[in-house]
């Protein structure tokens, strides 16, 4: 009776954030009715709950510039452990309790959040779940515990699998280890950064150079790695913004080894690189440093805008001095990956991320950028003008963290 | 009473002692020169525990009087001459002592009562039994005989569920694990014990429902307030498992059941009346294949392709035990000096993970205990009231986990699929997280009560425990894990002392303090990667007091209310101090948990004509803080234990039990408890800039715990049926458990919470006797209905199962 406690707390954990959908298998049906009103923001409030579990709870909003945010009595309810992504007009929410699956939340009839399909379950976790080109989405089982990575190809109107490909881990690296860092489809290729992390010590011995695997697409053939060590390893720890894409196609690599988001050392300058449309090599013409423009100020995430335009949370301490795990202190800035600038946000805090995708946890309508930003003992949300690198301050957000940001 | 002062009569904490003679002893001490004299003494059972409520009378005197609560009683102002002693007592035969009693004499007088075989018409019953002697005390605490149940295929598990405040949520059929809250409180909260002895670290091959119940004589559970004399830091109450302790008796009984279920327990015991040699033995085997059907989700090439009832396809549960022990009773040196060996082994296969979701079919835990002890005790060592017991026993354990498996994934219908990588090649990937883990633990427990009666209506009892807790883990394959290279130790000294007084037969009083001293060890790496990278041995040291009041007053002879209050706490434990090196990373400054345990009861017993009834309520309310909970972190896959939680619970319960003559009865108990999160903040490295946040939960009911709960049982037996010597019993069992949430309702919308919807269950058993229950035979069926329970994360329980028991006693 005392086996969780006898055995490590890694198993425990493990088993409770790989998971599927056997509590979500049985739900709502299709709605006959298409939802008519206006898009609103729907917000995935995070709670912490016992046993290393979360409760998630996407909710509707018209308003989140005022009042407060708070999943009390209301919002799609979802136990276990889980990430957030919209795709097309649909957010996937991946993960589970004890089951790793895939399912789609969309508006009901009257505008509520509600399931809708869902009858995957994968052997581990699905580390990301992305749109490629031809708008099916890709999604990767990736662990440091295990020799081999898997690709599926998945149908987003019915989340089904069409490709699986296993690939074993030792393509990719000799050393035990690889984690997850970004994934993107462009062109004939599918992309994926990843870091090496001791899958027991969490210590990150290789940091000297930068390596992407190269899978084709649709076909996920295992290609090649492709290195760099004009800086160190692409992405972070649970960020996922490795690898973002430019309205061309272009690819670029972000590196920054930053203690605050699980890195035990750095050894190269911190760096964006580019992969140039359906390029199987990093354009060695091409380098965006932060040295230059940020003064060694380093970014964990980041979100694509539009002409080159990416917006970051830049971390405002020198790497040396970052205290590790931290993922912190952060204040959001625009680059400019053409000319090689940045504009910090101003009237904003400096805070604290949560080391998860910001490209989920914070919206980009085309406009604003909408924001949660942790403050002293309350989260709020933030509307940030990006013509004029301001921000205004929204609705107080009651719920431990925003796992998912969006406009449906 | 100035002369009851003089007398030196022997009092004592209630205890299980094992006398196998009726002895009737007089002493005679005369003090004083008054020429009126008295009697006063002690009524004991033939196994030594005082017995209150005894009337005893001085026949041609028409005096009268009862034992109060420690079994005493005293006639004073007697003239001197011839008198005739008579007790009587329901459960015991009536004893007569002539006495002579001398002028000025202050006799002192001490009867052992034979217990009394059951044989019963319409006669009125007013005995105590052990059960409700234990029941009887100022603590809040839950007694339950197993008589009634020998013939059943219940274990341990089964009793104490049925028993209000407590709730077992398991994941599965036999062997399975299972989660035990009292009062919400559970895990290391609650501490468990056999016959007085800390059950921590007796291995998961003796766990509670390993137990059978013809092992068992009664279970007692204490809430929230824990006598000093377990010598332990339990925070929400602790449980002792009482071990039929018979000087000569034989059990053997076999089960056999649904799902390949087999049962056989072998207990005895034997002593020689001349030297008092004696020897006891138990032995018992379980098995099961848990092949029951569950509704799964069948899943193929990760889809899932079907939803349907499949047979459960590794889920064996073996266990066995051997339990010996030998020695000398009623000595001049010692009551009992015995020494014992317990050996005990399991093996499990483990069908899924913490949901049905993942399924395994090759995953193994198994489990091997050896455990040598010695147990002493002497009643008025060296003087008169001083009563001496010591426990030590030395426990090895040994556990593996095995999950060594290449690249296998099952599904609900037992197929395998093999992963290959595009290379062809097979994967190296355990089912769940590739391990052959291997703990070894040993634990030396120590517990030494002294108590000495300071006068007839006072009392002092002194505990130390002293334990000392080794854990290597080691996993062949992993060696590198931190886990594996550095062992951890703990340390803990447990102090109690007891005042009991007693204001007069009807009042009586305990107060108790306790401290506890912790010293946790283990070594820890630093500075990994670095130059500077070493291995430092560290330790921590812990000091904590807990304190405490019970109290119990009657009425009337029929009314009982107690009252009892504790400051507990509970130590943490090396693991939640120092971290496993991996995810949870140490924290030296942890303290221990603490409550502020408050119970208020009442007991209502009476008679009507040939029925008994009894009824009883009571209220608990506790106030938790400094709750060990983990930091909550996303921005890092590491976490650590703090102090910070508090919850409260406010709860009543109730139970009632209905007896007409010795053919009926039927009881029941119902349990509701508000179980609140009551921390305002809580402190997490990741969200905010300060580290603390608000506890959006604050003031919610905690998730995951029964709130409201029941259960029924009723039950009839007929002598006579068919043969002279022979019975027929039939019992009914009905347990309900409220539905309730695996998260905070008052979040979401209604419509989708995750909810374990009510459970009802229906158990009917029937047993035949014959030759005063020399030949037993039994057939029972559970959950009747076949209704699909559940209790944790909706891991499906056995539905309909049936057993016959064969059962032979001596």
């Amino acid at each position: 009776m005392k086996f969780l406690n006898d055995i490590s707390k890694r198993t425990l954990l493990s088993l409770l954030i790989g998971s599927t959908a056997l509590f979500t298998a049985c739900t709502d049906k299709e709605s006959e009715e298409e939802y008519t009103g206006n898009d609103a923001f729907v917000l995935t409030l995070a709670y912490a709950g016992a046993n290393f579990n979360y409760d998630y709870y996407t909710v509707r909003f018209d308003d989140i510039m005022s009042g407060s945010l708070s999943a009390v009595g209301k919002g799609y309810h979802q136990l276990g452990y889980f990430s957030y992504d919209k795709i097309g007009d649909q957010i996937f929410s991946t993960g589970g309790l004890g089951t790793a699956g895939i399912v789609r939340l969309t508006k009901g009839a009257d505008g509520s959040i509600r399931e809708v399909g869902g009858g995957l379950s994968f052997d581990n976790s699905l580390q990301d779940v992305i749109e490629a080109e031809d708008q099916k989405l890709v999604g990767v089982e990736i662990s440091s515990n295990s020799d081999v990575v898997k690709l599926h190809i998945m149908e987003p109107g019915s989340v089904t699998v069409s490709t699986t490909k296993s690939i074993a881990v030792s393509n990719l690296t000799t050393v035990s280890g690889p984690s997850y860092s970004g994934m993107v489809q462009s062109g004939n290729y599918l992309y994926l950064s990843y870091y090496i992390s001791d899958p027991t010590t969490y210590a990150t011995p290789s940091t000297d150079q930068a390596q992407v695997a190269v899978f084709s697409y649709p076909s996920l053939e295992f290609v090649k790695v492709m290195t760099d060590d004009r800086t160190g390893p692409i992405g972070g720890f649970g960020t996922k913004s490795g690898l973002i894409k430019d309205d061309s196609g272009n690819v670029y690599a972000l590196s920054h080894s930053n203690p605050a988001n699980g890195f035990s050392q750095f050894t190269r300058e911190p760096a964006i690189l580019r992969i140039n449309r359906n390029g199987t090599e990093f354009d060695q013409n091409y380098l965006f440093s932060f040295n230059d423009v940020a003064e060694g100020k380093t970014t964990a995430h980041l979100i694509y805008l539009g002409n080159g335009k990416v917006f970051a949370e830049m971390n405002t301490s020198d790497r040396s001095e970052q205290s590790t795990w931290s993922d912190a202190p952060l204040r959001p800035a625009v680059l400019d990956l053409n000319h090689k600038t940045i504009n910090y946000i101003s009237n904003i805090p400096e805070h604290t991320g949560i080391g998860r995708t910001l490209a989920s946890t914070a919206l980009y309508d085309g406009n604003y950028i909408y924001m949660s930003i942790p403050e002293e003992v309350s989260t709020y949300i933030y509307r940030i003008d990006l013509t004029n690198y301001t921000a205004i301050k929204g609705a107080e957000v009651e719920a431990n963290f925003v796992a998912g940001f969006f406009k449906l | 009473m100035a002369t009851l002062k003089l007398l030196n009569i022997r009092e004592k904490l209630i205890r299980v002692t094992l006398t196998l003679i009726v002895v009737m002893t007089i002493g005679d001490l005369a003090h004083g020169q008054s020429e009126r004299s008295s009697i006063s003494g002690v009524i004991r059972s033939n196994t030594g525990e005082s017995l209150p409520g005894v009337n005893v009378l001085l026949v041609h005197q028409q005096k009268g009087t009862a034992t109060d609560i420690d079994g005493s009683f005293g006639f004073r102002e007697l003239l001197p001459g011839s008198y005739l002693l008579q007790t009587s007592c329901m459960g015991f035969e009536p004893a007569h002592k002539e006495i002579e009693l001398q002028a000025g004499q202050e006799l002192k007088v001490e009867l052992h009562l034979q217990e009394e075989t059951y044989t019963l018409n319409d006669v009125v019953v007013n005995g105590k039994s052990a059960t409700r002697r234990v029941i009887e005390q100022a603590y809040q605490v839950a007694s339950v005989s197993t008589k009634e149940l020998f013939n059943s295929t219940a274990d341990a598990k089964a009793v104490i569920n049925r028993i209000s405040g407590v709730r077992i949520q398991e994941d599965g059929g036999l062997g399975s694990d299972i989660n035990f809250t009292l009062n919400g409180f559970s895990g290391d909260q609650v501490k468990f014990f056999m016959d007085g002895i800390p059950m921590d670290n007796f291995g998961s091959s003796l766990g509670l429902s390993d137990l059978p119940v013809n092992l068992i004589e009664r279970i007692d559970v204490y809430k929230g307030v824990v006598p000093v004399w377990l010598g332990t830091d339990a925070l929400g109450g602790a449980v002792n498992i009482i071990t039929n302790r018979n000087p000569a008796y034989f059990d053997a009984s076999y089960s056999i059941g649904s799902f390949h279920t087999h049962r056989a327990s072998v207990n005895g015991a034997w002593t020689n009346p001349q030297n008092g040699f004696t020897f006891r033995a138990n032995a018992f085997l379980n098995y099961s294949d848990n092949d029951y059907k569950v509704l799964a989700e069948i899943v193929r090439n990760n889809v899932i392709v079907d939803t349907a009832e499949v047979r459960r396809f590794h889920d064996r549960y073996r266990s066995g035990t051997v339990k010996i022990e030998t020695g000398v009773v009623n000595k001049t040196y010692a009551d009992n000096l015995l020494f014992g060996l317990i050996a005990s082994a399991s093996d499990k296969q483990v069908q899924h993970g913490a949901t049905m979701s993942t399924v395994y079919g090759g995953i193994m835990r198994n489990s091997q205990s050896l455990i040598p002890n010695l147990r002493f005790n002497k009643k008025n060592l060296f003087t008169d009231g001083l009563d001496v017991s010591l426990y030590s026993a030395f426990s090895l354990n040994e556990s593996q986990v095995t999950d060594t498996l290449r690249g296998v994934r099952y599904n609900w219908l037992g197929e395998a699929t093999v992963t290959t990588t595009g290379d062809g090649e097979v994967s190296n990937d355990g089912e769940y997280f590739r391990t052959f883990t291997t703990l070894d633990e040993k634990e030396w427990t120590n517990q030494l009560n002294v108590g000495y009666a300071l006068s007839t209506r006072s009392s002092l009892a002194l505990n130390y425990a002293f334990s000392y807790f080794h854990r290597k883990a080691f996993d062949a394959e992993n060696p590198e894990l931190a886990d594996s290279k550095f062992p951890k130790s703990l340390t803990k000294n447990v102090l109690g002392l007891a005042y009991k007084f007693d204001f007069n037969g009807r009042w009586s009083m305990t107060a108790f303090g306790k401290t506890f001293l912790t010293r946790a060890k283990t070594s820890k790496e630093f500075d990994f990667a670095l130059e500077t990278q070493r291995v430092e041995a560290v330790k921590n040291y812990q000091h904590n007091v807990g304190y405490g009041l019970a109290s119990t007053y009657f009425i009337l002879p029929e009314l009982q209310v107690k009252a009892s209050y504790e400051h507990s706490s509970r130590m943490p434990m090396p693991e939640e101090i120092f971290g496993d090196g991996l995810f949870i990373d140490a924290n030296p400054d942890l303290g221990p948990e603490q409550s502020d345990n408050f119970n208020l009861g009442a007991e209502y017993r009476f008679r009507m004509k040939a029925s008994e009834f009894a009824l009883g309520s009571s209220f608990i309310y506790r106030e938790a803080d400094d709750l060990i909970y983990t930091v909550v972190t996303i921005a890092s896959p590491k976490t650590r234990y703090d102090n910070l939680n508090k919850t409260r619970v406010l709860g009543v319960e109730g139970n009632f039990l209905y007896r007409y003559q010795e053919w009926f009865r039927l009881g029941g108990n119902v349990t509701f408890q508000d179980i609140t999160d009551q921390a305002a903040f809580i402190r997490n490295d990741s969200y905010t800039g300060s580290g603390w946040q608000k506890n959006y939960h604050y003031g919610y009911r905690l998730p995951n715990k029964p709130y409201f709960f029941g259960s029924v049982n009723a039950g009839l037996s007929f002598a006579r049926v068919g043969a002279p010597s022979s019975s027929l019993n039939l019992n009914y069992f009905f347990n309900f458990v409220e539905k309730y949430f695996l998260t905070w309702t008052e979040m979401g919308s209604s419509n989708n919470n995750y909810v374990i919807p009510r459970q009802t269950t229906h158990d009917l058993e029937v047993s035949y006797s014959i030759q005063n229950g020399k030949y037993n035979i039994s057939a029972e069926c559970r959950n009747m209905l076949d209704a699909r329970v559940y209790d944790k994360y909706y891991l499906q329980k056995p539905g309909r199962s049936f057993a016959v028991k064969l059962r032979y006693t001596l």
